[in-house]
């Protein structure tokens, strides 16, 4: 009687996987390698977001966007961790990898740090190895620290290591994504005082998960992890990546119901 | 062969049916249900990145408190009953849950027929979600609606909810509910963000910013995701204020890194290693 109902239970089992197994339409993945800028954060750091967890929301379910950013990572260190080979096996053609490396590297007193020339290395490997399975690389700036001088104009951070990014990209033909720029024009927007709504800045008692406060200059909360995507997106669109082609196709209506609805 | 392997597989399913039955039964949870309208709700992907106080709430507490978000958008008292919403939340409250209450939007909404609940009606309901949460032994918590976004001329905040807000108080107070006034907390929120930053706490977007949104929003009734949190931590802090168990005991526990405050120093510096 029991192994009867087992063997039905296995069998309608093995049916309804079956059935949700075929008409997989061929899915563009698009793998996000980079810091803690980017990477998904867990439930303990929130509200600290990275700009890669809101990007996911953009693309239709064509796109599957797999963020394997890993906070505090170079390109030494994630290459160190073996990180970057198994993203180099399960690429397919046409998928993409956004490369967003920098903050980690540039810093001579961490233990991830990568001199200059090393870092340059690390990121044509990562353009040459994605090229040769036929994946698409995209390279970015590292996107800007909170950093203003006296006068309220915003600071380099990155000035050193951007410009080695931009320059892989202008040897290896790789399109560009000048975060770090774009993202200084953007603070400079907002402002010294505004641009703290950007980033992970709590006062005591705000959240839970920092029960004294919160100053962080370089991690975002969720508007500034939003507001960074949609900087990327927009260069994208600019670039005129074929990846726009797989952007949601927003059925929000025009007009705001003021309704709650 | 296929049957063959049905049955090879048959038994090692019953050997991991029997090791769950084994394991001692996890500890309850407490369950916070949230009954309410739109500003509250879980959102779907679709419409990213509005977000609902509700969702980012779960992140307040620790692991043995869970958030059972109910909230429906376009919800008002009277169809949230209708659809056979409530029972189904009687039905599974234990000793001890929580429900958090939060209406009035599209009570209030005279243009709107299909939700539209009179202030006598709207009270009633109150007052059946609170009775019928202690008949469970649940805890009831009654909170105003949340504040719109709109700003006189001046730049000095307007009240939205006027009569809705003064009859869920009226509620909280004939039948000792703990009250979060959110619509006050709220509006005290707004005018410390003022006229134009306020804007970031609700969804506004430019057209292209989003493509759930390509004609952009000007929305002063939804959140942004940080709009939400803010929601959220002024009910957290509400319910602190009052000593409300849940708030005082339950509390998310921070990792050791964030435990302290970082120092002034850190200013380009990442902080997460």
């Amino acid at each position: 009687m029991l192994s009867r109902f087992l063997s039905t239970t296995a069998a309608l089992s093995l049916l309804a996987l079956l059935a949700f197994r075929p008409a997989a339409p061929a899915k563009i993945k698009v793998y996000l390698i980079g810091d803690s800028t980017l990477s998904i954060k867990e439930v303990k750091a929130y509200p600290e977001t990275g700009w890669g967890m809101p990007f996911a929301a953009f693309f239709d379910e064509t796109v599957t966007v797999d963020n394997r950013a890993q906070n505090g990572r170079s390109t030494k260190s994630f290459i160190a961790e073996n990180r970057w080979q198994p993203v180099l096996s399960e690429l397919h053609e046409g998928d993409y990898v956004f490369i967003q490396f920098g903050h980690n590297d540039e810093v001579p007193t961490k233990r991830s740090y990568t001199p200059e020339v090393d870092f340059t290395a690390n990121l044509k490997r990562f353009v040459s190895e994605t090229r040769s399975h036929k994946g698409l690389p995209v390279l970015l700036t590292p996107v800007a620290r909170r950093k203003f001088d006296d006068a309220g104009k915003i600071e380099e951070t990155h000035a050193t290591y951007a410009e080695l990014v931009r320059a892989v990209a202008r040897d290896t033909n790789t399109p560009l994504i000048d975060l770090d720029r774009s993202s200084q024009a953007l603070l400079q927007q907002f402002g010294v005082e505004n641009s703290k709504l950007l980033f992970n800045h709590l006062a005591p008692g705000e959240h839970p998960n920092y029960p004294d406060g919160r100053e962080d200059n370089t991690h975002f909360n969720e508007l500034g992890a939003r507001r960074m995507a949609e900087l990327v997106l927009a260069d994208m669109r600019a670039l005129k990546l074929g990846l726009i082609d797989h952007l949601r196709q927003g059925a929000v209506k025009k007009t705001v119901d003021p309704q709650a609805r | 062969m296929f049957s063959t392997l049905l049955r090879k597989a048959a038994p090692v399913a019953v050997l991991g049916l029997l090791a769950f039955t084994a394991a001692p039964p996890p500890p309850y949870k407490t369950k916070l249900y949230l009954i309410g309208d739109s500003t509250m709700a879980q959102k779907v992907r679709q419409t990213f990145p509005e977000t609902g106080w509700g969702m980012p709430l779960g992140t307040f507490f620790d692991t043995t408190v869970v958030v059972d978000n109910r909230a429906q958008n376009g919800r008002s008292t009277r169809t949230f009953l209708a659809e056979n919403r409530w029972q189904p939340v009687v039905d599974a409250l234990q000793p001890g849950d929580y429900v958090f209450i939060q209406f009035g939007h599209n009570d209030e909404a005279q243009n709107y027929p299909d939700r539209y609940t009179s202030p006598e009606d709207y009270r009633k309901n109150l007052i059946k979600f609170v009775t019928e949460t202690r008949s469970r032994k649940g805890l009831p918590v009654l909170l105003t609606p949340v504040t719109r976004r709109k700003f006189d001329k001046a730049g000095k905040i307007q009240e939205t909810h006027v009569l809705y807000s003064a009859t869920t108080v009226a509620v909280a107070k004939e039948y000792k509910v703990p009250l979060v006034d959110l619509d006050r907390l709220s509006r005290e929120l707004l005018q410390q963000f003022g006229a134009e930053n306020s804007k970031y706490l609700f969804l506004q977007l430019e057209p292209g910013d989003h493509p759930n949104y390509p004609f952009g929003r000007n929305d002063n009734t939804h959140f942004s995701e940080m709009g939400a949190r803010k929601m959220a931590q002024l009910v957290v802090n509400g319910l602190k204020a009052q000593h409300i168990a849940l708030a005082e005991e339950h509390l998310a526990k921070p990792l050791p890194k964030n435990a302290v405050a970082t120092p002034s120093n850190a200013n380009a510096q990442p902080t997460t290693p």
